[in-house]
């Protein structure tokens, strides 16, 4: 009974992650592959379309983009995603449940909407369509995710820290950098990071206000109708891939050790 | 001012929606004393104290520390330090750079402050230990760091919420005496919050004890033990015998006690301000009852039966039923010469007595 139930959970466990992961790794796979086709049988290994990656201008220029976006928005999103959970965490307020719900609403609001609606506030007031029109709709929807995941990491650790630094001399302004900000710091690095990855593969809203400076996505995608570029695609995908590993396990490195100080500090 | 009242608290109330945290408490503390506020959970210490760290604002009244009125002064400008429950230490900081972290402000030069750090390390006996991660020390060395933290401001209060409630029981009975210590050779004042009534005893100058949100009284420890004002008090500071009855007459330092339960009790106690026929509880501490085993010759006695017996080690604890009472009489006996032993049986009968001045006569209302 046991076993047989062991046998179906781990079949469906293989399933899964073969379901999760080879599509995945395909991409790799083709990148080094010496055809445009993507399809079995593989032929030779090479490494040209990597080259090619390196030599086409419009999907660096894309990727710079995109990096661009991604880092303003993170670092915009974060900042303002600080102030909110600070608020939320320090001042019992009225209202405070209103408020979260509030600003968390471009979360459950569909994308396509959300896109929509801006484009149409921007047409109004006739601001052109730009990198900056990108980046503000994607700090719209980065603000609420930073804010949760500096919410849980500021209610994580003890408030009569900030409170020791004030009854040492240090007013709430120079508390917040010597205390609340390092202590923070898990937290910080986690919220840039997602606020990074949300905004860098972010397609809708960048399709309906972008402009003629594509971001990554947009331009890979408009990639996909010519089979010849398309390995260039496969090998930044693959570039970009090995990069989020790494950050993620950097972000999860960083993680632990706050978690280790945390737990370290509780007695 | 005055070094009597060197902080004073004056008709302070503070409510948290309809908790009344604190219900106009008034008092004084004295330069340089050890001032321990006492009182079950919840009764509103940790409060007060936040209220005079400027953590929390009064609904009402007012404070003052040697003079100043506190109420416009926010917690970093106040001359006040705290060592909190939790004892706060910075986990991204050393040790070194946690008891140095108050200096900034100072501009010193580096040496100096590191000198400064070093002689806080000193004086805590962790020398050495400067440069080890906040997250390396064990319950009592991050008490001391949170301490030494505080003290290096100089401050003219040192405020400390409960500061001993992490530690186990031997190391707590040995950072009672350093801290006592301490206090005495800093010369700064403390207040201190605890709901431990033995600690608030062996340590502190004088005590308020609290309930509800009152400051019940405030006394030395021994006027305290020796002299209760209230049935609240006279429970919460050790243990007490209550028999509950009204004054039948009262005059020349004497009164004498109707009681249902155990007949008439001469009083010869400290408190003598009721009239007659007033509702008093007469209270007597277990020490202060003798047990025989033999009828006295003279004097007021009342008899019972052994029902249970707590050894103590050094002393027991021996409850008697006594005909007519609900609750059996608690005695206390010092264990000389395996005294304690001859209690083991149940069911001796036995003759309590006690001297006139032990019997203390409490209002019965205020509890
Ligand atoms: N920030 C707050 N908001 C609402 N109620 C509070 C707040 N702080 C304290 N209280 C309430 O005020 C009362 C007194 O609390 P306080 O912390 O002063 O008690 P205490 O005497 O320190 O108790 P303990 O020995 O358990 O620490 C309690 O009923 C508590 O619930
Ligand atoms: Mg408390």
């Amino acid at each position: 009974m046991n076993k047989s139930k062991f046998g179906a959970l781990g079949v469906y466990t293989v399933l899964y992650l073969a379901f999760l992961y080879i599509p995945v790794l395909f991409i790799p796979l083709f990148s080094f592959n010496d055809s445009i086709y993507i399809a079995f049988p593989l032929k030779e290994f090479t490494l040209q379309h990597y080259v090619d990656m390196i030599e086409r201008k419009p999907l660096i220029n894309a990727l710079y983009n995109s990096l661009q976006v991604g880092f303003s928005v993170s670092v915009i999103s974060t900042i303002f995603g600080m102030l909110a959970a600070k608020t939320f965490t320090k001042y019992h307020i009225p209202g405070t449940k209103p408020l979260t719900a509030f600003i968390s609403i471009p979360l459950v609001i569909p994308l396509i909407i959300l896109g929509i609606s801006l484009l149409t506030v921007l047409k109004y007031f006739d601001i052109k369509l730009s990198l900056f029109t990108v980046g503000a709709a994607h700090t719209v929807i980065c603000i609420p995710f930073a804010m949760f995941v500096l919410i849980s990491r500021l209610e994580g650790f003890d408030k009569s820290m900030e409170e020791a630094a004030q009854d040492l001399g240090e007013t709430p302004w120079i508390t917040f950098w010597r205390v609340t900000f390092p202590l923070a710091m898990p937290g910080i690095i986690a919220s840039l990071l997602l606020c990074f990855t949300i905004s860098f593969d972010e397609f809708i809203l960048a399709f309906f206000l972008g402009s003629d400076q594509p971001t990554l996505p947009l331009y890979m995608w408009s990639q996909l109708r010519f089979p010849a570029k398309l390995p260039s695609v496969l090998a930044l995908g693959s570039v970009i891939f090995l990069t989020s590993f790494a950050v993620v396990c950097f972000a999860e490195w960083v993680r632990r050790r706050g978690v280790q100080t945390q737990t370290g500090a509780a007695i | 001012m005055s070094d009597e009242s060197f902080i004073s608290i004056k008709n302070i109330s503070k409510h948290f929606g309809n908790v009344r945290a604190c219900d106009d408490v008034s008092f004084d503390i004295r330069r340089g004393e050890f001032f321990a506020l006492l009182g079950p959970s919840g009764c509103g210490k940790t409060t007060l104290l936040r209220m005079l760290a400027g953590f929390e604002i009064p609904t009402m009244g007012e404070i003052f520390i040697d003079g100043q009125p506190m109420a416009a002064i926010p917690p970093y400008e106040r001359p006040v330090n705290m060592v909190f429950q939790s004892y706060a230490i910075f986990p991204h900081l050393t040790v070194a750079q946690n008891i140095g972290f108050g200096l900034r402000k100072d501009k010193l030069p580096k040496a100096e402050m590191d000198k400064k750090v070093d002689e806080a390390l000193e004086m805590i006996a962790m020398a050495g230990y400067g440069h080890r991660g906040a997250d390396e020390l064990s319950g009592g060395q991050r008490q001391r760091v949170a301490l030494a933290r505080a003290l290096i401001k100089k401050p003219k209060v040192l405020l400390l919420d409960e500061p001993l409630g992490a530690l186990d029981k031997k190391l707590r009975e040995q950072m009672q005496l350093e801290l006592r210590d301490l206090q005495r050779e800093v010369g700064i004042t403390f207040v201190f919050v605890t709901h431990d009534q033995e600690e608030a005893l062996t340590m502190s100058d004088r005590i308020a004890v609290m309930a509800a949100g009152k400051a019940l009284e405030i006394d030395s420890p021994v006027d305290l033990y020796e002299k209760p004002k209230t049935p609240f008090c006279a429970d919460f500071l050790g243990t007490m015998n209550f028999f509950e009855g009204s004054v039948d007459s009262i005059g020349g330092g004497e009164a004498v006690i109707k009681t249902a339960e155990v007949g008439s009790l001469k009083s010869k106690g400290p408190n003598m301000d009721f009239s007659t026929n007033d509702r008093v509880m007469a209270a007597i501490r277990p020490e202060n009852i003798e047990v025989a085993f033999e009828q006295p010759s003279s004097g007021s006695f009342i008899t019972g039966k052994v029902r249970a017996s707590a050894f103590l080690g050094d002393r027991a604890h021996v409850y008697i039923n006594v005909e007519g009472r609900k609750d059996p009489v608690l005695t206390a006996m010092q264990n000389m010469d395996g005294a304690a032993s001859q209690m083991s049986g149940q069911d001796h009968t036995v003759w309590l007595t006690w001297s006139d001045e032990a019997v203390i006569l409490l209002p019965q209302d205020a509890s």
